[in-house]
């Protein structure tokens, strides 16, 4: 039975991904997009663009909250689910996920309430959770000890619930923006574009520093273990440069941002390998799933990096924003 | 097709030998007739003649190690089950004695190709620098003719040779490269030792471990199902058989299992010539230009002993008297406890944390010093602990065994002090080869009991701060054989020189857990294998400059003639 329903959630996990995925190469309906640069009608002094890109801050949002999905259940799974508590991460992501893919068909160029109050609810789950991980780290004998850091919860990993909320609530707040003739779209009164970029620009640091911890764990024991210690901090670099910069197309920028929304995906297959090379392979799947690297960990890059590509064309579209 | 039973029929042979990694597969392996001098025969494949086969082999050296044990093939051979497992053990006839008569076979002695590494409990641990000269600096034992920075180079190559797992910082002593794999997990039993550590004000740490943290080659990573001293059916455990020995076939080393060396023949020139060796059947003679003996501290002095001819009436390379000499275990004695919660000990390796401190804190009222570390005992083996303990039996032992699961306890590895009266001799009864066993004296001196009796009281302490209930103390184990043929600068004071070699027979070489002045208060494995390092390293320069009776410099060698 336990094993079923591991079974089922992977399922899950993997129907929500490749769902993600092919919503990525849908074409936008032709009334959304013949107008492109033009008023609409009912949508007074809203661009196309904008929604455009608050439906793939929805979609990068998605990725990240199937990745935490994923993750949190099989390691919550691994812990037994000790505490009540860890089911949030899975009821909230799982929620996350769904909206998400609701924004992402969603062309209306408003805020949604429930997506609204679910994303809210992710970013402070993030923190919540982030705060649980302290705690329980900061509570074993050692304290913050690499044998805790280890071992213990991960810290950095609620942070990707976190960024799924941030970054899902973002797109909210992008399609509600009015944006006039001398302003871009805003977020909180900050240009849209640029603060989107520090976010992601912050996330993917925060990332390459647990992906950095937890293959320090693993020795880098494979050489492949340092791209994600050193692809993505030169993407962050890339998109503080897009946070400050001046108005430029942003090439490199985007071209990276492609760099990692591939490394994230071909991460797993990584992880896969590593799952396999553990006593009895992927035969004894049931348990090398939560012996091995996490599966689901690695895509939490493509979607900071989705993400980027959506900011980047937002700012690429309203220079101010 | 007939049942391949590693103990029945020698495995290593027709030119191949098993592939450890593959499940039925092989790896080709070169042969030797018994007729060809090989450069180096080897008596053994364990920590020390595992390493040096693999060293030698790589200078390119034609050699070949015969061992008395079994070629197994741990991931299909081994199972979980502590009985089946005893064949892993040295468990031929000997005979004990003195005060404390040891006992022989599981924790103590192996007898399979890779040594008593497939069944260690795969500590791993660099002795203390102050112990290479422990009689200058320490005022007690015998000083090692080698320098500590020496050894911690070799120790490096060793660490890294096994990819052991250890602690990010050392908490003791010199400084130390980083250890190759990160530490494993600590168990429930881990955490009791670290808690009583934390309550006494003295450090710990995680152990460092012979057994993989992260996938290495086919090799997988631990597993954390306990079964280590029985033989570890994953690979994880990086063992001699799993580590030097796939490296010593590869290039070009033979190993014959099932192969039992009973006498070492000398020339008229007092040379040695090569070993007669029992396999399939018969007794042969390998010849050989040099002979390696490395079969652990008591089987080593027998061969020796049992190799005695006119020229050497009292057993060859013993002209100091003290081969057999000095033999050292080290002291295990432990204390148990119960906790309030679930321990379920025997998860993961026995061994997760360790306190060196009493190897370290010089403020003792005895000589040498201790580490002890957290336990795992298998269910048989600990309801042998209860019975030896406590005499318990039937109903008893039942209700005391129901309390396994809560188990904790604290074991040290002690030094004992170098004795001339502890030794190895031989007995008039003969083994299943008609070759004589050895009978084995040991007692414990005033300073052990000191080390044991202060390692108890502040382990109980320990165990106690913990939250431990109902503890005791087992008094009476040991494990680890030393120092029966030990190195030194004086012919007349030791057996072999600094470079394992026989002071009287230049071309007999003795590289194994025999050759230590002193144990110091760690496991002895890591220095073992180190020692052979180094000795491989001198073999190589001593050869290239023509010091190597009956190896002239000229030879062209593989490896040594591009710098030669
Ligand atoms: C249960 C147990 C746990 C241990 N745990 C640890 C630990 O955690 N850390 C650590 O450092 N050490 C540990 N040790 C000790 C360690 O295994 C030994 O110190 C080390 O293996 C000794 O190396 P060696 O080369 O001297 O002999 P061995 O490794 O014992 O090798 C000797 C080999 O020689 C063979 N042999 C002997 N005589 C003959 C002969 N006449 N002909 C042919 N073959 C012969 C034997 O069959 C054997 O295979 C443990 C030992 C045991 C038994
Ligand atoms: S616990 Fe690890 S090292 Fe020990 S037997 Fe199991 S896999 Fe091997």
């Amino acid at each position: 039975m336990k094993r079923q329903s591991l079974f089922l959630l992977c399922a899950g996990i993997g129907a929500g991904a490749v769902t993600l995925a092919l919503s990525r190469r849908q074409p936008a309906p032709p009334a959304n997009r013949i107008p492109a640069r033009r008023d609409l009608s009912n949508t007074p002094q809203h661009s196309s663009g904008t929604v455009r890109a608050a439906r793939r801050l929805n979609r990068a949002a998605g990725l990240l909250a199937t990745s935490v999905l994923a993750d949190s259940g099989v390691e919550h799974y691994r812990g037994s689910f000790k505490n009540r508590a860890m089911f949030t991460p899975l009821i909230v992501s799982g929620a996350t996920l769904a909206i998400s893919a609701h924004g992402t068909a969603d062309m209306r160029p408003a805020a949604h309430r429930v997506r609204d109050v679910t994303y809210a609810l992710a970013a402070v789950t993030g923190l919540v959770g982030t705060g649980f991980h302290f705690y329980n780290v900061g509570r074993k004998l050692g304290g913050f000890s690499w044998q805790n850091l280890f071992y213990g919860a991960p810290l950095g990993a609620p942070m990707a619930i976190l960024l799924s909320g941030l970054i899902g609530f973002s797109s909210e707040r992008l399609r509600e923006s009015q944006p006039d003739e001398q302003q871009g779209p805003e977020i909180f009164d900050l240009p849209a574009g640029r603060m989107l970029a520090a976010v992601i620009s912050v996330g993917l640091l925060g990332t390459t520093a647990e992906a950095a911890l937890l293959h320090f764990r693993g020795a880098y024991h494979n050489p492949a273990m340092y791209l994600p210690v050193t692809l993505p901090p030169i993407g962050a670099l890339l998109m503080a440069q897009v946070c400050v910069g001046t108005r430029t197309r942003h090439v490199a920028a985007r071209n990276w941002m492609w760099l990692l929304v591939a490394m994230g995906f071909a991460g797993s297959g990584f992880h896969a390998y590593g799952i396999s090379r553990n006593m009895g392979g992927f035969a004894n799947w049931s348990q090398n799933i939560l012996a091995g690297p996490p599966l689901p960990a690695p895509p939490s890059f493509s979607g900071l990096a989705l993400a980027g590509l959506a900011c980047i064309d937002l700012v690429r579209e309203h220079p101010d924003a | 097709m007939a049942f391949d039973d590693p103990l029945d029929r020698p495995r290593a042979a027709g030119g191949r030998a098993p592939d450890v990694f593959r499940r039925g597969g092989w790896v080709p392996m070169r042969e030797y007739r018994d007729s060809e001098p090989v450069d180096f025969v080897i008596v053994g494949t364990g920590a020390g003649a595992g390493t040096l086969a693999c060293r030698l082999a790589e200078q390119g050296f034609s050699v070949v190690a015969l061992d008395a044990g079994a070629y197994f093939r741990p991931l299909e051979d081994f199972a979980s089950d502590e009985s089946e497992q005893t064949k892993l053990y040295w468990t031929d006839d000997r005979i004990v004695d003195g005060d404390n008569p040891l006992q022989m076979g599981s924790n103590n002695s192996g007898k399979a190709v890779g040594g008593s590494t497939v069944h260690f409990a795969m500590v791993s641990l660099r002795f203390r620098p102050e112990w290479f000269k422990s009689r200058t600096l320490l005022g007690y034992g015998a000083d090692w003719p080698i320098d500590w920075r020496e050894m911690w180079h070799y120790y490096a190559e060793v660490e890294d040779a096994l990819k052991i797992s250890g602690p990010v910082t050392y908490p003791w002593g010199t400084k130390r490269p980083r250890y190759p794999y990160r530490a494993h997990p600590l168990n429930a039993a881990a955490r009791v030792l670290a808690k009583g550590c934390e309550a006494m004000g003295i450090s710990w740490t995680e152990t460092p471990l012979a057994t993989l943290s992260a996938p290495r080659g086919l090799a997988h990573p631990c597993v954390y199902r306990g079964f280590c001293v029985t033989g570890c059916s994953t690979n994880a455990k990086q063992s001699v058989l799993v580590t030097w020995l796939p490296r010593a076939l590869a290039s070009g080393a033979e190993v014959r299992d099932l192969a039992m060396v009973g006498r070492i023949d000398t020339g008229s020139d007092g040379l040695a010539t090569g070993v007669h060796y029992h396999r399939a059947g018969q007794w042969r003679f390998q010849r050989a230009r040099n002979v390696v003996v490395a079969g652990y501290a008591i089987e080593t002095p027998r061969l020796l002993l049992n190799s005695a001819n006119d020229q050497f009436p009292d057993g060859i390379a013993n002209s100091s008297g003290l081969v057999g000499k000095n033999l050292m275990v080290q002291s295990n004695q432990a204390v148990w406890g119960t906790m309030e919660d679930e321990v379920r000990s025997y998860k993961g390796p026995p061994s997760l944390a360790i306190t060196e401190h009493w190897n370290y804190d010089d403020d003792k009222d005895f000589f040498g010093g201790y580490a002890y570390m957290s336990q795992g005992p298998l269910p048989q083996l600990w309801a042998n602990t209860q019975l030896g303990a406590h005499g318990l039996w039937g109903e008893q032992l039942m209700t005391a065994m129901k309390d396994y699961n809560h188990v904790a306890g604290l074991k040290i590895v002690g030094e004992t002090m170098p004795q001339e009266r502890n030794c190895v001799t031989l007995a008039d009864e003969v083994d299943q080869y008609g070759l004589r066993i050895p009978r084995i004296t040991f007692s414990l001196c005033d300073n052990d009991k000191k080390l044991i009796d202060h390692s108890l009281s502040f382990m109980g302490q320990a165990l106690s701060a913990a939250g431990a209930r109902n503890i005791w103390a087992q008094e009476d184990d040991t494990c680890h054989l030393n120092g029966t043929a030990r190195m030194g600068d004086d012919p007349r004071r030791s057996v072999v020189d600094a470079d394992c070699r026989s002071w009287d027979i230049p071309n007999l070489w003795i590289c194994d857990g025999s050759v230590f002045p002193t144990v110091g208060g760690v496991n002895p494995s890591l220095t073992i294998q180190a020692i052979a390092c180094r000795t491989a390293d001198r073999i190589h320069q001593m050869a290239r400059r023509g010091e190597l009776e009956r190896l002239p410099a000229a030879r062209p060698r593989r490896v040594l003639t591009p710098s030669a």
